[in-house]
């Protein structure tokens, strides 16, 4: 019984299901977005060239520390309310998590495979891009995968923090909406979120050279594989 | 004296004091029959059942808690209160479902959106009037009222009011399209937009729904052109930063405080319950409540603080 | 009974008014942060610090169980871990507002998805850590005469806190962080003063404040462990990761 008012919340709400998620999406997309554009050329560059490991390593980790609403708190004091602040907030979560792995995937590509590269005449960009990166993907994607889940499950705070517009603006008023409408729209958000992790899933598992799946074993503790 | 002189005079005399007897009944509805309120003396709540007294979710409310909490508490009585309920729509089923046992409420808010009274009342007396009838048709009642009132009001910033030449609610039938945030209740309510369509003709309004505690700012960064406040709000002291429209054709009703309690818990707590709360609603003036809700609002004070000062000069505390 | 008066007007005492900082919302009013520490500020650190204790506790107490299940019975690694996973999936917010609707607005309802986000990181990390301890040192144990609990206990386990530690690292502050999300339903901990001060204002010293400690405790969580681990796994410390 309970699920057929669930069901025709969907359908009574459809419009308003549609704008809302959308929102989130855009919300994600630019999060999301930005956050690898900041992370990947910057961790793919020092993994490159082997240096900042100490910052890269730990950065990942002091970024998993930072409660995601508290960040949200110092965002609003220094952007004011709205989506502005909540983009910015994300970002700073995400793009640590990218970072990390990042560095780990192009710094822990095997020394002999760079080593014959450079000893067939491939520049350094050469190896990065022909060599070091392709080899780095699956951790690199592992590395998104995780960031791009964390994303799109802290978005429904944006309509607790003064940027409504998403899916939390249902999730956060059992008020207005009902428990049917809550249990909707949070069944919504959480296949967004499937979705994603699904996606991630799959291109890291395409990334993957076909002779490595399954034997991967990276040591990374706690930073990068925590979602494998 | 001949007894037609007597008669004359008896008759003037009758007449005269008919007129005094009419002139003191029939006074108007600012202070009609209006009974002191004092606090009982000694501790009537101790020993009585507790109380649950809950609040809504903003600032005045906040306030109101704290101050029948700790007034209450002075007297003996146990008092556990539940802040920051919701709306009315919300608190009023956590009243009828028990979970709580009293809350303070505007009467209008009673009469018009829990009542759902078509015709609207035309004094302050008559709402409450038909406020109670309502709330005693479902095992409440309702206590005294206060003498200030805190009513929706409309509110702009003056720039804003002074490029579209508003003064009140009707002119902003002038304004092109523009956006109204108020809380998400508004947008059913006949206090909120669906009287201003009505009544005003405002189909000229967007509806935004805001966080309650978010309006002054959505109204200070442009987020929307005209923000539902209330009128003791302590924002609404600062003329240069905002200004109120007017009601004129009065969709916003008398909106009198006034305690809401379970009939049943009322008659355990005895009379001393009733005394020490109208003590404190008697005391609820606009001014009160605006500076009250002042010193939490800008000032950025707790509202147990405040309550606790103002139940102290009042001696009720 | 109607308008109630009093025999004089009432007395409206004057409150102090604010100090311009906070009237300005300037960026934070050290004043002000001092002047509510006692009992805005630092209870709320207190139950935040309780409330993340108290879920680890039972956190790690299921998945501890789990994992020596798993670890014992292969086939319960993957319904376990699946089951885990999915509860991970689910955003916070929403978990939250539906376990409302059950359990209300209680510590319940808050500790409950506290608890369910640990699992999967806390089960999978002592599972992996009692797996990785190599064959031959088990082997070596049961020909010394170790039965299997002594086996489990006195090799396995140690050999596997590393990887114990490093998980509890994690899921310690992923409930740090999800616990200033908890006071949307549960008026405990550092959000309350979060989402009060956005209630009141956006009032920046609060924001400050609240978001500054939930950070500090946020990384102080990360470094006790850290300090943990570095102390209880010195044979650990020449690893390279």
């Amino acid at each position: 019984m309970v699920t057929a008012t669930i069901f025709s919340f969907y359908s009574d709400h459809a419009s308003e299901l549609v704008d809302k998620s959308i929102w989130t999406l855009k919300l994600f997309a630019a999060a999301f977005g930005l956050s690898v554009l900041i992370a990947v050329p910057i961790g793919v560059w020092l993994g490159h060239i082997h240096k900042g490991r100490f910052l890269a390593i730990n950065l990942s980790n002091i970024g998993r520390a930072l409660p995601s609403l508290a960040v949200i708190a110092i965002g609003i004091a220094i952007f004011g309310l709205g989506f502005l602040n909540v983009t910015v907030a994300l970002i700073v979560i995400a793009v640590p998590v990218i970072l990390t792995n990042a560095y780990v995937a192009v710094d822990g590509v095997d020394r002999e495979l760079i080593e014959a590269a450079r000893g067939m005449g491939m520049s350094g960009l050469q190896t990065l891009f022909r060599v070091e990166l392709p080899l780095a993907l699956p951790l690199l994607f592992a590395g998104m995968r995780t960031a791009a889940l964390y994303v799109m499950a802290t978005t429904p705070l944006a309509a607790v923090v003064g940027a409504p517009g998403g899916l939390g603006d249902i999730i956060a008023n059992q008020a207005s909406y009902r428990f049917e409408g809550v249990v909707a729209a949070s069944l919504l958000i959480a296949l967004l979120a499937f979705a994603v992790d699904g996606l991630f899933a799959l291109l890291q598992r395409y990334a993957t050279p076909r002779s490595l799946r399954g034997r991967q074993k990276y040591e990374v503790k706690g930073t990068a594989l925590e979602a494998g | 004296m001949t007894s037609r002189t007597w008669h004359k005079g008896m008759l003037a005399l009758l007449t005269v004091a008919l007129a005094i007897a009419l002139a003191a009944c029939g006074s108007d509805d600012k202070s009609s029959s209006s009974s002191t309120a004092q606090a009982p003396s000694g501790q009537p709540g101790k020993g009585k059942p507790p109380v649950t007294l809950g609040a809504k979710n903003f600032t005045e409310e906040f306030i109101l808690g704290q101050l029948y909490k700790q007034a209450l508490e002075a007297k003996g009585f146990k008092v556990n209160l539940k802040n920051n309920i919701g709306s009315s729509e919300i608190i009023d089923k956590a009243l009828t479902t028990g979970k709580i046992d009293t809350y303070p409420e505007y009467t209008a808010v009673i009469d018009t959106e829990l009542a759902h009274n078509n015709k609207r009342a035309t004094s302050a007396q008559e709402t409450y009037d038909r406020a109670k009838k309502f709330e005693e048709g479902r095992g409440f009642t309702l206590l005294g009222k206060s003498p200030g009132q805190d009513a929706d009001v409309n509110v702009v910033k003056p720039a804003y009011a002074k490029k579209h030449g508003l003064k009140t609610t009707a002119d902003l039938k002038k304004v092109g399209k523009f956006k109204f945030g108020a809380p998400a209740e508004n947008k059913t309510r006949f206090q909120g937009i669906v009287g201003m369509r009505k009544v005003y003709g405002l189909t000229n309004a967007q509806f935004v729904p805001l966080a309650i505690g978010l309006r002054y700012q959505a109204l200070d960064s442009g987020k929307v052109d005209v923000i539902a406040g209330f009128t003791t709000e302590g924002q609404l002291l600062d003329k240069s930063k905002y200004v109120s429209l007017t009601d004129p054709k009065n969709i916003f009703g008398f909106q009198n405080i006034t305690p809401v309690v379970n009939k049943k818990k009322l008659a355990k707590w005895g009379p001393g319950f009733t005394q020490t709360v109208n003590a404190v609603t008697a005391t609820l003036t606009n001014e009160a409540l605006q500076k009250m809700n002042q010193a939490v609002d800008v000032d950025k004070q707790k509202p147990a603080d405040v309550a606790s000062k103002f139940l102290q000069a009042n001696g009720l505390k | 009974m109607t308008s109630l008066v009093l025999a004089a007007a009432p007395v409206v005492p004057d409150f102090g008014g604010g100090s311009s900082c906070v009237r300005n919302n300037d960026f934070f009013c050290w004043q002000w942060f001092k002047d509510n520490w006692s009992d805005t500020f630092a209870p709320r650190l207190v139950e935040h610090i309780w409330l993340t204790l108290i879920a680890l506790g039972i956190g790690f107490a299921i998945s501890f169980a789990a994992a020596l299940f798993a670890h014992r019975h292969g086939w319960f690694e993957f319904p376990f871990a699946t089951l885990s996973s999915f509860l991970y999936t689910i955003p916070s917010l929403a978990l939250f507002q539906v376990l409302v609707g059950i359990t209300g607005l209680t510590l319940t309802t808050a500790l409950i998805p506290l608890v369910t986000y640990t699992l999967l990181i806390l089960f999978r990390n002592t599972l992996v850590g009692l797996q990785e301890v190599p064959e031959e040192v088990t082997e070596a144990a049961r020909g010394m005469g170790l039965t299997r609990r002594q086996i489990l206990w006195r090799v396995e386990m140690p050999l596997a806190l590393p990887a114990i530690l490093a998980g509890l690292q994690i899921a310690a502050v992923t409930v740090v962080s999800l616990a200033t999300v908890a006071a949307f339903v549960y008026d405990h901990g550092l959000g309350s003063p979060i989402f009060d001060a956005i209630n009141r204002g956006s009032f920046n010293t609060e924001l400050i404040g609240a978001g500054g400690l939930a950070i500090l405790l946020g990384i102080a969580s990360y470094a006790l462990f850290a300090g943990v681990q570095w102390v209880t796994t010195p044979w650990t410390r020449a690893r390279r990761t």
